[in-house]
């Protein structure tokens, strides 16, 4: 309950940070952080503008986007205290519900005849289906070395045993913010800033969505950010006491979504062709964390 | 009367079979013995009958027959699934001598699975062969061969004696074979037909080769003397043998060509059937044969598992690039293979290190994606068949917005793509994760070649769901959403009840899995500990917790509906108070109407993937380049297609040279009778001679 309640409160902010980020780094005045909360609901009293190519799957698709989000928020732990839902391998929940909400966006761009969401849908589903072994070594590898399998049992156990077990942690969240960065189509995946056809991936699946469901659409996408982020402290905080994970969390989210802003305002993004070797070298960074974790565990010999 | 009559005759008729003594001898047989013999009896009776009952009656008369069946059967069968396994024996004359019937859960797991999906698929043929109504001969052949079928599926599963069983899997083959071939004044069909009946002969030769190294060492066709064989031989190549024999019908790479071809020129029904069930079978026969192994298992537990994640990664590469959509769902198939192969390999992975909860992970996860897999997949082949019908085309890019002609077909199709992907609520998911709580369990072993395979394995079975997303948004979308892209005429429309309502009670089968795991998990473990508990002594540790926790995951499920309802209705609530308009799709700001050539077609949605791995997935392009002096180019072709790797340049080059080396023997094939008819006295004879003269014995 309380990671729920952490997440739900830094995906508030996040976006706001990162674009003050950037904002700040081009020398703009830019909106304040809150601007995007703001943009949010004013979007769930707008009215909505429906393709007349589209089917019920595009009403309920943000829907059923926003929900998978929400469920999968449920399963993230916050240091000793379990997520809502806790079991043995909860991770693969996590990333199956996922799945559920991105097959959704997938077919709801699809539906509405148009070429860019054809375009994006395609890409997404190429992008995210590279990212997924990244995501499942990982966390296999952690699981190995802890000998559990639940998200919060594996994160309160990861450094009972050494201190090399950090700079695993490291890896990781290299390997997580990557993840969440193509998650939510960011640069260097996609560029999210500029017009909207040339925003290769995410813009225009969701190109054809307004109103309310654009509001669930990006209040889902600032939710997975604070997710991910919520993930990767979990990797550092292990069972120290709530006094000082509460704020650490805060300040990690910070300095997450002060990266992502920063990352975005001095990279381009990649070419569409590089994406996948890219994305598919993540997965080679979470063999390095496998294999870390074979020689902490003494199996190399 | 005897006490063993009073406990087992429930069925009113046995009683009264019992008290006649016209029926005398039928005393000394079981009753469930009795029923085998019923079912044989009305299933040989409505054979003939369906020759000569009118044409509209034909298909009612096999879908009760079928619907019989699959009672009787079952009758026999569910008992064995939570209790003893029911064996008897039956005397089949000197040559085969006695053959042992054996229903044990595993066998009685799978005749469940059969007699839902023939059902199910009976009376969805029923009504997709509807517009064949002017070939009489060619429909009874058909149901004829349906009833053939169903039957010998069932006695694979359970008859336990080698040469019998070569029978029954022979007839499963032929019949299905004829099944196939349905359309077969198309040429294509006719090869797919041959290509299928090809295949399955080298499968039978193997396993032939198989039964009879073990009579050879035993002395005994029967399954008992595999005990023995195992006890005392190498384990590895008998059941290498098996694998492989099996492994074609199941479709584990590189035995799979058949599948891609056979599936869509099968009729719709007949494809699910085969590919919900059939393929099963060889499934089955794996899962028999390590019921007997008894070392080595590790090694044999890897080699399956490699064979297996590369079976599942390269099936589901191939679907995701066809834009046949049947073809789609033939290399889906193979991918579901490989889910299940991995779950076997893990079990007998457990078998090996000795670790009863990995056994039961990796078997039961194994067996309850067999039912998952038969359940959705014959969803989808019915649903697919249904959109054939309708617009006559398997070729998706020349589909688009069905979504509005048939709105149940597309829903249904909807649910079987996220069934099939393994994405939560629905049933896929429940195996595949089983399968993945294995792969951790198996992981912690020891053994860091073990270790290694299994969190590759682990990788790849994500990636097995990521791209079956990209191939089922893709075919969903491509079908179903957006505009039609071609015009086609008669419109098409949503197909008649008789074809939805099998597909609503396969919805409904599906559900059951997802959301009452507990049923069928409490059968599995009934079934994994009667394998082999008596051979390795596993107590059931940690089954029951498991299953506890699974039932658990089907409330998070139902948590997860229920807040999608939660926010549907928030959403309705609030957008009722709000404008809407429909508007065109935007292009750009583009005057004029968007045309359906705009819209990204199936091949461009997963020509990224095929791009990056085109080594693996080969394009064909045909086109003719156009040339710098031609000013006015006229219209040209172009077209592509994906050839399948192992077929181009594996099978292909073998069956090139063998076609080479066989040419120098056409003479032998003249086509003159009585050429054949030496050749059969020259055979009788040669076997007489050398009989007297000692050298056959």
């Amino acid at each position: 309950m309380l990671s729920f309640a952490l997440i739900f409160i830094a995906a508030i902010f996040f976006s706001g940070i990162i674009s003050r980020t950037k904002s700040i780094f081009s020398g703009r005045k830019g909106p304040g952080i809150m601007q995007p909360i703001k943009d949010i609901i004013r979007l769930f009293r707008k009215g909505a503008v429906y393709s007349q190519t589209s089917s019920f799957v595009f009403q309920i698709a943000p829907t059923i986007y926003f929900s998978s989000v929400v469920m999968a928020m449920l399963i993230v732990p916050f240091g000793q205290s379990k997520g809502l839902i806790s079991f043995n391998g909860d991770f693969i929940f996590f990333a199956y519900v996922l799945a559920l909400g991105k097959f959704f966006s997938i077919i709801s761009a699809l539906d509405t005849g148009s070429s860019f969401g054809g375009m994006g849908a395609s890409r997404e589903a190429l992008y995210s289906m590279f990212a997924e072994p990244a995501f499942f070594i990982l966390i296999g590898s952690l699981a190995l070395l802890t000998g559990h399998s639940s998200f919060q049992e594996i994160f309160s156990a990861l450094h009972l045993g050494s201190y090399i077990t950090y700079a695993l942690a490291i890896l990781a969240t290299f390997v997580l913010l990557m993840i969440a960065m193509i998650e939510n189509s960011r640069m260097p995946i996609d560029d999210p800033k500029t017009h909207l056809e040339l925003t290769m991936i995410h813009e225009v699946m969701i190109l054809e969505n307004s109103g309310f469901d654009l509001g669930l659409i990006l209040s889902a996408g600032c939710l997975k950010f604070a997710i991910y982020g919520a993930l990767i402290v979990n990797l550092f905080i292990g069972i120290f006491p709530y006094e000082y994970t509460i704020p650490l969390f805060f300040i990690t989210q910070f300095l997450i979504a002060i990266t992502i802003g920063t990352i975005e305002s001095f990279m381009a993004r990649f070419r569409m062709g590089h994406n996948a070797q890219f994305i598919f070298a993540l997965t080679s960074v979470s063999l390095l964390i496998f294999f870390g974790a074979l020689l902490i565990l003494g199996k190399f010999i | 009367m005897n006490e063993e009559i009073t406990v087992f005759s429930n069925v009113k008729i046995i009683d009264i079979l019992y008290n006649t003594t016209l029926f005398e001898f039928i005393k000394t047989m079981h009753e469930s013995e009795l029923l085998m013999y019923l079912s044989f009896g009305i299933t040989l009776l409505a054979m003939i009958a369906i020759a000569y009952v009118p044409m509209k009656m034909k298909a009612k008369l096999a879908t009760f027959i079928v619907i019989a069946n699959a009672m009787i059967t079952s009758w026999i069968a569910i008992p064995a699934l939570f209790g003893d396994a029911l064996e008897y024996v039956m005397y089949a004359g000197a040559f085969m001598g006695n053959i042992t019937i054996r229903i044990d859960a595993l066998a009685a797991w799978f005749m469940v699975i059969i007699n839902f999906t023939a059902v199910t698929g009976v009376m969805y043929g029923d009504g997709y062969l509807k517009g064949h109504q002017s070939k009489p001969a060619k429909l009874s052949l058909h149901w004829i061969l349906f009833l053939l079928f169903q039957l010998s599926m069932l006695g694979v599963c359970v008859v336990q004696h080698g040469l019998a069983f070569l029978i029954v899997w022979e007839i499963m083959s032929l019949s299905s074979m004829l099944l196939v071939i349905f359309d077969h004044h198309k040429p294509n069909t006719i090869k797919a037909g041959l290509n299928y009946f090809v295949q399955m002969h080298i499968s039978v030769l193997l396993l032939t080769v198989g039964f009879i190294w073990v009579y050879f060492q035993t002395g005994s066709f029967s399954f008992e003397a595999f005990h023995t064989f195992f006890g005392t031989n190498s384990n590895i190549w008998l059941f290498l043998i098996f694998f492989v024999g099996f492994g074609f019908k199941a479709g584990f790479i590189p035995f799979h060509t058949w599948l891609p071809h056979a599936h869509p020129a099968a009729p719709s029904h007949i494809s699910g059937v085969m590919s919900g069930v059939i393929v099963k079978l060889g499934i089955y026969g794996i899962i028999r044969i390590i019921t007997f192994l008894s070392s080595d298992l590790l090694l044999l537990g890897e080699i399956v598992v490699s064979v297996s994640v590369l079976t599942g990664l390269y099936g589901i590469l191939n679907a995701a690039i066809h834009h046949d959509f049947k073809k789609m769902l033939a290399y889906c198939t193979i991918e579901n293979i490989g889910i299940i192969g991995i779950g076997i390999g893990v079990g007998m992975m457990g078998l090996g290190n000795g670790s009863p909860l990995l056994y039961y992970l990796g078997f039961g996860g194994a067996l309850l994606h067999v039912l998952n897999h038969s359940l959705f997949k014959s969803l989808l082949f019915y649903a697919a068949g249904s959109v054939y019908k309708q617009t006559h085309t398997r070729n998706m890019e020349k589909l688009g917005g069905l979504i509005k002609q048939m709105p149940k077909t597309a829903l249904i199709f909807l649910i079987g793509a996220i069934a099939i992907g393994g994405i939560p609520p629905f049933n896929g998911f429940v195996s595949e994760f089983i399968i993945y709580s294995g792969l951790l369990e198996g992981m912690k072993s020891s053994n860091l070649s073990q270790t290694s395979l299994l969190i590759l394995t682990f990788a790849g079975l994500s990636i097995i769901g990521g791209i079956s997303i990209l191939t089922f948004t893709k075919a969903f979308g491509t079908i179903f959403l957006g505009n039609p892209r071609e015009k086609m005429d008669p419109t098409p429309q949503e197909v008649s009840r008789l074809m939805l309502i099998p597909q609503y009670i396969i919805i409904a089968a599906m559900l059951s899995v997802a959301f009452f795991p507990q049923i069928y998990l409490t059968i599995i473990s009934h079934i994994v500990q009667g394998l082999s508990v008596s051979r390795l002594g596993f107590e059931p540790v940690g089954f029951d917790s498991f299953a506890t926790m699974i039932s658990n995951i089907s409330i998070y499920s139902a948590i997860f509906i229920g807040l999608i309802g939660l926010f549907w209705g928030v959403r309705a609530v609030i957008v009722k108070r709000r404008t809407q308009s429909s508007q065109p799709t935007w292009n750009c700001g583009y005057e004029g109407i968007a045309t359906p050539k705009m819209q990204y077609t199936g091949k461009s949605f997963s020509k990224p993937l095929s791009k990056i791995l085109n080594f693996l997935l080969i394009e064909k392009k045909q086109f003719t380049q156009m040339k710098p002096s031609e000013l006015f180019p006229s219209k040209r072709n172009y077209s592509s297609s994906y050839l399948d790797f192992f077929e181009h340049f594996f099978i292909r080059k073998i069956t090139r040279r063998l076609l080479y080396a066989t040419n120098y023997f056409k003479f032998i094939q003249n086509g003159r009778i009585q050429s054949y008819v030496i050749y059969g006295i020259v055979f009788i004879i040669a076997i007489f001679v050398l009989t007297a003269l000692n050298i056959l014995q």
